[in-house]
C-alpha cells in the first residue's frame, strides 16, 4: 500500500470521526429532550415518541440511511450524502440516548426531590440543579456505550457515498487488486477511535459510582 | 403505483428476504450464544497465557465495526488463499462476531456470582466442567437475560450488512424493489416494519421466558 | 389585643391511599415558638399529617393554613395552586427528611446554601455567611467542603438540619429526624433539635424518642388510627394521662425500655 493509500484512508478516518461526531452530539442533547417530553405525559407526543424509539432501534443502520437516502429527493430535500448520513445517524443514536436519559429520570431518588420539593424548588430548578448534574454523571456510561456502538454502525454510510473508511477501503483494494491492507488499517483505525471511547468509558463508569452514595 | 400493489406484486422477493433475514438471525444467534458458553468456559479457571489471549482477542472483536470483520473475512481472507462464499462469510461473521459479545456478557454475570461456590473448586485446583455447565453457567445466563435480548436485536441488525456484500435480505429486497419503480416509501416502510416486528416478538418471548424463570425463584427482580 | 395567627393550622383533614383513610379529621394547632412532639404507632398517619402539611402530600380533604394563608389550594377560588404557588408557600417551612435527603453532587455548604440562593434569590455572599453561622451552630465547622458520602449519618442529619434553618422558615418539620440513625449518634441530632427549641423555633417533630419529648416539647399531640386522641403538656401526657389508649401506649413503651 502506498503512503498516499495511508493519506487517503487517514483523510476518511477523519470523515468518519467528524460526521459520527456531530451525530453523537446532536443524539445525546435530542436523546434528553425525548426522554423529558416523555417523561412530561403529554398525550398524544408521549406515544409517538415511544413508537419512535421502539420502531428506529429496531431499524439497522444500513437500512434507514438507505430509507433516508433515497425519499430525500421526493421530500425535496438536499441530497447531499453527508447531510443524510448526519441525519440517519442522528435519528438513531437519538432513539438509543433517549432510553438511556430515561432509565436515569425514571430512576432517580424521590427522596432528594422531596427534599428540593420541601425547600421550594419549583419542578425547573430542581431538574436544572439537582437531577440534571447527577444524571449526566449517572448516565454517562451508557451514553458512551452508545457512542462506541454509533461509531461501529458508522460503515453503513459508506453505502451511499460518502468516501468514509470503509469506502475507502474499497477503492484502494480496485486500485491495487490487494484488499487485505486497507481493511486490515481501516480496522486498525476504527479500533483506535472505539478504543479511545472505551477508555472514556472506563472512566466515566468510576465517577458513577462514586455519586451512588 | 399503488404501495400496496406493490408490495404484493413483488411479496416473492419479499418474502426470499425476509426469510433470509430469519435464518441468518436464528442459526446465527443460536450458534453465537452456544460459542459464547463455550469461550465463557475456556476462560473459567485461573489466569494464564491463552486465557488473556483469548480475553484480548474477545475485546478485540468488540472495538471493531461488525462491517469491517465481514469485509475481512469475505474481501480479505482469499488474499490468504481461502475464499468463503457469501452465506458463509457471513454465517461465519455473525457467529464469532456476535459469539464474542455473548462471551462477554456471560463474563460480566460470571463476576456477579457469589463467591463461595467456584472458589471450593479452584481451592482444589480444577475446575470441574460439569459444574460449570450445570451450575455456574445457567446462573450466568439467568442475570443476563435482557442483556442477550438487546444483543439478538444487535445481531438481527447486522444481518442488514450482509446486503452490502449482495446477499439478498430483507434490505437487500426493499432496495431491489426500489430500484423497480423509483418509489421508495412502501418497500422501506414495509421492510422497517419487518424488522420492528421480529424484534417486538423476539423481546416478548424474553420477557415469557424470564418470567418463567422468576417463577421459579431462578432470578428475582 | 389580637389574638396571633397560630403558624400552622389544620383543620379536619383528611386523607385515604388507595381504599384505606389514613387520616379521618386531624385538627392541630401551632403557635409561633412553640415545639409540639407527635407521638403515635406506626401506620397511625402522623407522617403523612407531617407531609400534608407542607403538601408533599395531598390532602383529600379539610384545610391547611401556613401563617395564616391557605395551603396547596389558592384561596380565592378553591383551585389547586400552581406549581410555582406551591413552591412559595414550602419556601416558608423548612423539613427535616428520616433518611436526609442531602444532595450528593454538592457540598456540605453547597447544600446549605442551594435554596437560599436559588429559591430565596439571597446574594450569594450572604447565603455563604448565613451558611457559615449554620453549620457552626449545628457542630459541623470543620466539614464545609466535604460531600455527604465522607460523612456519618448522624453528621448527615445535622447539615440536614443547617439545610432547613438556611431557608428561614416559619416552621420546621421534622419527620422522624433520628428513627435512621445508630443509637451512638442519636444524642448529636436531639442536642441540636434541643438548642432550637431553647432558641424559640416553631417545631412540629414526629418522633419515636419519648424521653426527648418529654424534655424538649411545649405540647405533646397523640394521634392513633387517622385521629388525634390526646393533646396535652408533657408532665401531663406521660403521667397523668386522660385516654386509656395513651396509657396502653406509654405502658407499652415502659416495659421495652424498662
Amino acid at each position: 500500500m502506498e503512503d498516499s493509500d495511508w493519506f487517503t484512508l487517514l483523510h476518511a478516518a477523519w470523515t468518519t470521526v467528524w460526521i459520527s461526531g456531530i451525530s453523537i452530539i446532536l443524539g445525546v442533547a435530542l436523546g434528553l429532550v425525548v426522554a423529558m417530553l416523555r417523561a412530561a405525559k403529554i398525550p398524544v407526543v408521549s406515544q409517538l415518541l415511544a413508537v419512535y424509539v421502539s420502531l428506529i432501534r429496531a431499524t439497522p443502520m444500513v437500512t434507514l440511511v438507505l430509507f433516508l437516502f433515497v425519499i430525500a429527493p421526493s421530500i425535496g430535500w438536499e441530497v447531499d450524502p453527508r447531510v443524510v448520513a448526519i441525519a440517519a445517524m442522528t435519528i438513531n443514536t437519538t432513539a438509543f440516548n433517549a432510553e438511556i436519559w430515561r432509565g436515569a429520570l425514571t430512576s432517580f431518588s424521590r427522596e432528594q426531590v422531596e427534599a428540593a420539593k420541601a425547600a421550594g424548588m419549583t419542578t425547573g430548578l430542581t431538574l436544572r440543579r439537582i437531577m440534571l448534574p447527577q444524571m449526566m454523571t449517572t448516565s454517562l456510561p451508557g451514553l458512551v456505550n452508545e457512542m462506541s456502538l454509533l461509531v461501529k454502525s458508522s460503515p453503513a454510510i459508506a453505502m451511499i457515498g460518502i468516501v468514509d473508511l470503509t469506502r475507502v477501503t474499497n477503492r484502494i483494494a480496485a486500485v491495487t487488486y490487494d484488499p487485505l491492507p486497507p481493511i486490515l488499517a481501516a480496522g486498525l483505525l476504527y479500533i483506535l477511535i472505539i478504543g479511545g471511547l472505551v477508555r472514556f468509558q472506563r472512566i466515566a463508569d468510576s465517577r458513577a459510582k462514586r455519586l451512588a452514595m | 403505483m399503488n404501495g400496496f400493489k406493490m408490495i404484493w406484486d413483488n411479496i416473492g422477493l419479499f418474502g426470499e428476504g425476509l426469510q433470509n433475514t430469519l435464518v441468518l438471525f436464528c442459526v446465527s444467534g443460536v450458534l453465537a450464544f452456544i460459542l459464547a458458553c463455550f469461550l465463557a468456559f475456556l476462560l473459567e479457571g485461573t489466569e494464564n497465557i491463552p486465557r488473556k489471549l483469548i480475553r484480548w482477542g474477545l475485546d478485540l472483536m468488540r472495538m471493531l465495526p461488525f462491517l469491517i470483520f465481514l469485509y475481512l473475512l469475505y474481501y480479505g481472507l482469499p488474499n490468504v488463499g481461502l475464499r468463503l462464499d457469501v452465506w458463509s462469510a457471513g454465517f461465519f461473521a455473525l457467529i464469532t462476531y456476535h459469539g464474542a459479545y455473548f462471551a462477554e456478557i456471560l463474563r460480566a454475570a460470571r463476576t456477579s456470582l457469589p463467591a463461595g461456590q467456584a472458589e471450593a473448586a479452584y481451592a482444589h485446583g480444577f475446575i470441574n466442567s460439569s459444574m460449570y455447565w450445570r451450575i455456574l453457567l445457567p446462573q450466568m445466563v439467568m442475570r443476563s437475560g435482557p442483556l442477550f435480548g438487546n444483543q439478538l436485536v444487535c445481531l438481527l441488525k447486522d444481518t442488514a450488512f450482509l446486503s452490502i456484500i449482495t446477499l439478498m435480505d430483507l434490505t437487500a429486497a426493499a432496495s431491489a424493489v426500489q430500484a423497480k419503480y423509483f418509489v421508495p416509501l412502501p418497500p422501506f416502510i414495509f421492510v422497517i416494519a419487518l424488522y420492528w416486528s421480529v424484534t417486538l416478538v423476539v423481546e416478548t418471548l424474553l420477557r415469557r421466558l424470564s418470567r418463567r424463570a422468576q417463577k421459579r425463584g431462578l432470578v428475582h427482580e | 389585643m389580637n389574638k396571633p395567627t397560630p403558624v400552622v393550622e389544620v383543620r379536619d383533614l383528611h386523607k385515604h391511599f388507595g381504599g384505606i383513610e389514613v387520616l379521618k379529621g386531624i385538627n392541630l394547632k401551632v403557635e409561633r415558638g412553640q415545639t409540639v412532639s407527635v407521638l403515635g404507632s406506626s401506620g397511625s398517619g402522623k407522617s403523612t399529617m407531617l407531609r400534608c402539611i407542607n403538601w408533599l402530600e395531598v390532602p383529600d380533604g379539610g384545610e391547611i393554613y401556613i401563617g395564616g394563608d391557605r395551603m396547596g389550594v389558592k384561596s380565592a377560588n378553591e383551585k389547586p395552586m400552581s406549581n410555582r404557588e406551591l413552591a412559595a408557600m414550602r419556601a416558608r417551612t423548612a423539613m427535616v427528611f428520616q433518611s436526609f435527603n442531602l444532595w450528593p453532587h454538592l457540598t456540605v455548604l453547597q447544600n446549605v446554601t442551594e435554596a437560599p440562593i436559588h429559591v430565596m434569590k439571597v446574594d450569594r455572599k450572604d447565603a455563604h455567611d448565613h451558611a457559615v453561622q449554620l453549620l457552626e451552630k449545628v457542630g459541623l465547622s470543620h466539614k464545609h467542603d466535604a460531600y455527604p458520602w465522607s460523612l456519618s449519618g448522624g453528621q448527615r442529619q445535622r447539615v440536614a438540619i443547617a439545610r432547613a434553618l438556611a431557608m428561614n422558615p416559619e416552621v420546621i418539620l421534622f419527620d422522624e429526624p433520628t428513627s435512621a440513625l445508630d443509637p451512638e449518634l442519636v444524642g448529636e441530632v436531639l442536642a441540636v433539635m434541643r438548642s432550637l427549641a431553647e432558641d424559640g423555633f416553631t417545631m412540629i417533630i414526629v418522633t419515636h424518642e419519648m424521653e426527648f419529648a418529654r424534655a424538649v416539647s411545649n405540647e405533646v399531640v397523640f394521634i392513633d388510627k387517622g385521629m388525634v386522641i390526646e393533646r396535652a403538656a408533657p408532665e401531663k401526657f406521660f403521667t397523668n394521662s386522660d385516654s386509656e389508649r395513651v396509657r396502653q401506649f406509654l405502658g407499652r413503651y415502659r416495659t421495652t425500655t424498662a
